[in-house]
């Protein structure tokens, strides 16, 4: 129950890290009204995605995603794995130079942006190398400490609200589904996690909804606290729009002058953990596709996160990062509603569905 | 315990090269931390920026420090590299900004682009503009031994100021630049002999261009629309002088036939301080609501004319008029706006 528990934490906190930086930007160059429309069906077909992943796990109860795949044929395994881990990969870097580039603007102004991607990458890999158990048990210590954080900002910047710079209050039209930064901003989402995890220990769909649903009021309040100060004409001219946020709040009664440090302290925590995860997430595909006695994982966890590492290096400006992270969300929105399917039907074609409801 | 693991201590001990101590960061005792900042372009093309420098080692002693450039980047650049200590200007809390500088639509817009996108001037430094020679201006303040902090008391929440005074921060002028519905007032003020600085009253500002400036009074008004302040002031009727107590603001609006209706209903409390012989409490109160209602209707008439909508009514409309069409309520709307501006004052 406790490890449940600690996964619902991580997925809430993997989650998270998405919704500070990129996804408000890309929700308010969507619509002019209504954005709680977009993140509410972002929500519903990330929720249908999760449902059918979950669906096609459930008939594995003790294998994980890499298991059922390796069940399907090798072949499968390296055709889509392969491919997804280099993914993985390209979000590890940009998620990291993104992030590296709004620390600098909150407290390294001086600072190369290479010395903090040293940093940040060294902390992930250690992490990712203790591997899941470490980072579950993590989770609940950053869960409750950075969501204290998020609650105090969004709590003082309320100070600066004028509810009425959010209106007009209703969508438009639905032509944002149509468009293609929907797609990308479907990319904001590490559901495929889920299935690294053996379904007979992992979270029960009630479980992942209200997970989801907390991940959900989270985004909203990402979207709707830079559009209550600033108003949607002048939010689309921020690169961080959070961060303009925090910092337009005068906290000079408190011992920190700039709420915009526990925004920044609230990043790097959900962004370590992330990153973490995935570079964990690649270290099981490479060495259960590729087994062998000198493969280990923690072998491959540092020569990926070295490949990122050198990848984020060669990012020189934000409009690249903002460039290269969209074209990396985008691959990933392609896995994350392929694998699900494939297990989906892979269930329903090779006949367990009626073999599993039999035994 | 086990033998010790050679290459583990190697390795801790290769990351105290890590641990050294931070990056680039000067000690605290190395920087300047200037609190003001003035700005000012003259006939010659230049802009110039003054600094306040508190001198650490003198209580009390500041000094004031100029450079002119191309601009605003590259003289806080040269500064920096001209001073003998780090300068940080992290800690900037007012940027006073000089007349003809504001007045120029292009120069301020650009200003403020590159205020808000600095990573080093924090955006809730306050903004306001003098009609003076920035420069004389701080050198006369240093002179009466003002301390460092004195110019940025005069606008601190915390310190000396009062609520007539506005206090504009550099994010929402920003945000003026932009919006389809807001107006804001950036204080003016001016060097007085015996206090710090005078309060002269606002300058409008829509979309980043100055299009009236108003009194303090006005001001005053302003402040109740925009935030909805009580305004906690005496007001001197001739034959009374009475102090506001409370207020409260109700506004209701509507849109027929493109037209926009705004009917808005002030309830004061007031209580009479000094009073001539025979005066009722219903006279005053007759002629307070009078001059109140005149004070609005005045100035918003005047506002019309400028199709800058200094109270903000167009935040109300944001839901009666379809967004595409938003974009043009200061020029098709604001004109047409009719306010029914009531004044319901009661005694305490």
């Amino acid at each position: 129950m406790t490890q449940r528990l600690q996964l619902g934490f991580v997925f809430i906190i993997i989650h998270m890290s998405f919704g500070y930086l990129l996804y408000p930007k890309l929700t308010y160059s969507l619509t002019k009204s209504g954005h709680w429309g977009i993140v509410l069906s972002y929500g519903l077909l990330q929720l249908i995605l999760i449902a059918i992943y979950k669906k096609g796990l459930n008939y594995f109860p003790q294998k994980d995603m890499i298991d059922i795949f390796l069940t399907m044929g090798r072949w499968a395994a390296f055709i889509f794995l392969v491919p997804y881990a280099i993914n993985l990969n390209a979000l590890i870097a940009m998620n990291i130079r993104a992030h590296a580039e709004d620390i600098i603007s909150i407290f390294l102004i001086r600072t190369p942006y290479w010395a903090v991607l040293v940093l940040l990458f060294l902390i992930s890999t250690y992490t990712a190398i203790k591997g899941l158990s470490t980072i579950l048990r993590a989770s609940a210590v950053f869960f409750f400490s950075i969501n204290l954080f998020v609650i105090f900002v969004i709590a003082s910047s309320s100070v600066n609200f004028q509810l009425q710079n959010a209106l007009p209050a209703w969508p438009l039209s639905l032509d944002f589904l149509w468009n293609v930064k929907f797609l990308y901003l479907m990319g904001f989402s590490a559901i495929l996690f889920l299935g690294f995890v053996p379904s007979e220990t992992n979270l029960k769909f009630g479980q992942l909804t209200a997970a989801w649903l907390y991940v959900l009021f989270f985004y909203l309040s990402a979207v709707y606290v830079p559009l209550f100060i600033f108003g949607q004409e002048t939010v689309t001219t921020f690169v961080f729009p959070m961060k303009e946020a925090a910092d337009s709040v005068d906290l000079s009664w408190f011992v920190f002058n700039r709420q915009t440090l526990f925004f920044g302290i609230s990043i790097i925590g959900f962004n370590l953990i992330l990153n973490a995860v995935k570079l964990w997430m690649i270290g099981q595909i490479m060495q259960r596709l590729f087994p062998g006695r000198r493969s280990k994982a923690s072998y491959w966890i540092l020569a990926f996160s070295f490949i990122s590492f050198l990848f984020a290096l060669c990012v020189p400006n934000k409009a690249w990062i903002e460039k290269l992270s969209l074209m990396s969300e985008g691959t990933n929105v392609f896995f994350t509603v392929i694998l699900p399917s494939i297990i989906f039907l892979y269930v329903v074609f090779s006949g367990r569905m009626r073999s599993y409801g039999e035994t | 315990m086990e033998r010790l693991n050679l290459s583990k201590l190697i390795f801790a001990l290769l990351s105290l090269i890590l641990l050294c101590g931070c990056w680039d960061i000067k000690a605290i005792n190395e920087r300047s931390l200037p609190l003001v900042m003035g700005i000012s372009k003259k006939n010659d093309e230049k802009y110039q920026v003054t600094l306040t420098l508190p001198v650490t080692r003198v209580k009390g002693k500041t000094r004031i420090i100029t450079e002119k450039g191309e601009s605003v980047s590259e003289v806080l650049g040269q500064l920096r590299s001209n001073v003998e200590d780090a300068i940080d200007y992290s800690q900037i809390r007012l940027i006073l900004i000089d007349a003809p500088l504001a007045a120029n639509h292009l120069e301020w817009r650009k200003m403020f682009h590159y205020l808000m996108s600095s990573k080093d001037i924090p955006s809730i430094a306050l903004v306001a503009i003098t009609d003076e020679n920035i420069e004389q201006m701080f050198s006369k303040m240093s002179k009466q031994g003002l301390s460092g902090t004195a110019l940025y008391d005069f606008f601190n929440k915390g310190a000396g100021w009062a609520p007539d005074v506005s206090n504009t921060r550099i994010w929402e002028v920003y945000q003026n630049l932009f919006s389809y519905t807001n107006d804001i007032a950036v204080p003016v003020v001016h060097s007085s002999e015996d206090t710090i600085l005078k309060f002269k009253g606002s300058a409008v500002l829509k979309n980043g261009k100055v299009t009236a400036n108003i009194s303090p009074s006005e001001n005053q008004l302003v402040r109740l629309f925009q935030h909805h302040h009580f305004i906690r002031n005496t007001e001197n009727l001739g034959f009374a002088t009475i102090f506001v107590v409370n207020s409260h603001l109700k506004n209701k609006p509507s849109i027929t036939n493109h037209i926009p209706q705004v009917a808005s209903d002030l309830f004061i409390k007031i209580s009479i301080l000094e009073r001539d012989e025979g005066v009722s409490n219903s006279l005053v109160i007759d002629e307070l609501e009078k001059r109140i209602e005149k004070r609005f209707n005045d100035m918003f008439k005047q506002t019309q004319i400028n199709k800058t909508d200094i109270f903000g009514f167009g935040q109300l409309f944001r839901t009666r008029i379809p967004y595409d069409d938003l974009h043009s309520w200061r020029d098709k709307y604001y004109p047409k706006l009719i306010v029914n501006f009531r004044v319901h004052a009661t005694m305490e």
